[in-house]
């Protein structure tokens, strides 16, 4: 464990599991948390909407179970604090800056290609969140073929690829657990507007034309910015549209 | 990328009449762009029906019959508001704007279905914002009578998703 891990907070690892979020849930049923499990290896790796993640060993697995307080929008600010965090520990360990760039709400580009994928699951109980867990993968040392992802989407690359730095998977961890911290912190003494800044500073395609697909729509339009609980805001020739959720293609 | 046709217009067409009914609205519009010089408008339109229930007076028996027969004042409703989902007193609301889904993922079974029985705390549906999907417990044991959402929807702080009795 590294000298600056965050206090109180456990460390778990698994050589294999089905997906370090399914394994978060289990444990927060049993009341555990917070803490942050890292697999090897998942058997059964999963991105939004049940799209497959493929998870080999060598890249990063791993989910932060919290129990934060406030109701189910704050939790979702974390989308953008776990992005910051996983930019900040990526930039430490490459000695890169410039590569990185964040795409909305929270997948990290590294030269311009998907690096991460962040998946956060949270369980609502009576207007507040029971717990949040926030699932991280990365390409550390492998990347999914063009083909292996969704027609459209920004094409797969990995860190070892892309910069010839090899991460091993706790390293990672042990670098993006006390980032996390730091933006965690940021988030509950300045509110959500030091992390949008934050965000924004870094944020892919602002002020250029991107595609919005929901579930039922597609929208075109210009990348405004992020609103203050994170949604994106696009103009349209019919003017701004708030978009809490959506596939984002450029 | 799905190609644009006409069957594909049709079933969104009539998912949208569907959805009209079911939310008890009178109109929709909707405008899909598919791509440079291809995009559809549609606007679908309820004759709102007359809701307002015909007064009922309960003439006064012409004569005097057995007192047992006295039948209670009949309750008056008052003009008939159209039914506020959200008023319902088993009705799940919305925490948060987003987006909802009715199952985990496309494909697979949804959380639950009209006349289902669930108990306390078992997931009803998933809001997503910023790619944060949180689970709905149920509130209480109880059964399914409505589902107001359609998957895939936006929600709005406060909307009502479900009435469970």
């Amino acid at each position: 464990m590294s000298a600056d891990w965050p206090e109180g907070v456990g460390r778990v690892i698994l050589a294999e599991t089905d997906t370090t979020l399914a394994e978060a849930a289990r444990r927060a049923a049993l009341g555990e948390g917070p803490c942050w499990i890292l697999a090897g290896f998942q058997t059964a790796g999963r991105g939004r909407r049940g799209r497959p993640w493929v998870s080999p060993r060598g890249n990063f697995h791993a989910t932060l179970l919290m129990r934060p307080k406030g109701g189910p929008s704050e939790a979702a600010l974390r989308s953008f604090v776990a992005a910051l965090a996983l930019r900040d520990a990526l930039v430490r360990l490459t000695g890169l800056s410039q590569a990185f760039a964040l795409k909305w709400p929270n997948d990290l580009l590294l030269n311009g290609g998907k690096v991460s994928g962040i998946l956060l699951e949270s369980l609502g109980s009576q207007g507040g969140v029971d717990h949040l867990a926030v699932g991280i993968g990365v390409n550390l040392i492998a990347a999914p073929s063009p083909d292996q992802v969704e027609p459209g989407a920004v094409p797969p690359v990995s860190v070892l690829g892309e910069t010839g730095v090899r991460i091993a998977p706790e390293a990672l961890l042990d670098a993006v657990a006390p980032a996390f911290a730091a933006q965690e912190a940021a988030l509950a003494q300045g509110g959500f507007a030091p992390i949008r800044a934050a965000w924004l500073a870094h944020a892919a395609r602002l002020g250029e034309a991107i595609t919005a697909r929901t579930g039922t729509t597609t929208r075109h339009g210009i990348f405004d910015t992020i609103d203050p609980s994170g949604a994106l805001v696009l103009r349209t020739p019919t003017g701004l549209e708030t978009i809490p959720a959506a596939d984002i293609h450029f | 990328m799905t190609k644009h046709n006409h069957e594909a217009d049709v079933a969104f067409i009539q998912a949208l009449a569907e959805l009209l009914n079911k939310n008890e609205l009178t109109e929709l519009a909707v405008k899909r762009e598919y791509g440079e010089d291809d995009s559809l408008e549609v606007r679908v339109v309820k004759q709102a029906a007359v809701v307002q229930a015909a007064p009922v007076s309960y003439a006064p028996a012409p004569m005097a019959q057995a007192p047992a027969h006295v039948a209670a004042p009949a309750p008056v409703a008052g003009p008939a508001s159209p039914e506020d989902p959200a008023q319902h007193p088993g009705a799940v609301t919305s925490p948060m704007v987003g987006t909802a889904y009715l199952a985990a993922e496309p494909g697979t079974p949804p959380f639950v279905a009209v006349g289902a029985v669930v108990t306390e705390g078992q997931t009803l549906m998933i809001i997503e914002a910023m790619k944060t999907m949180n689970h709905i417990p149920a509130p209480r044991a109880g059964t399914v009578k409505r589902i107001l959402v359609t998957d895939g929807t936006p929600v709005e702080y406060g909307s009502p998703l479900m009435i469970i009795e």
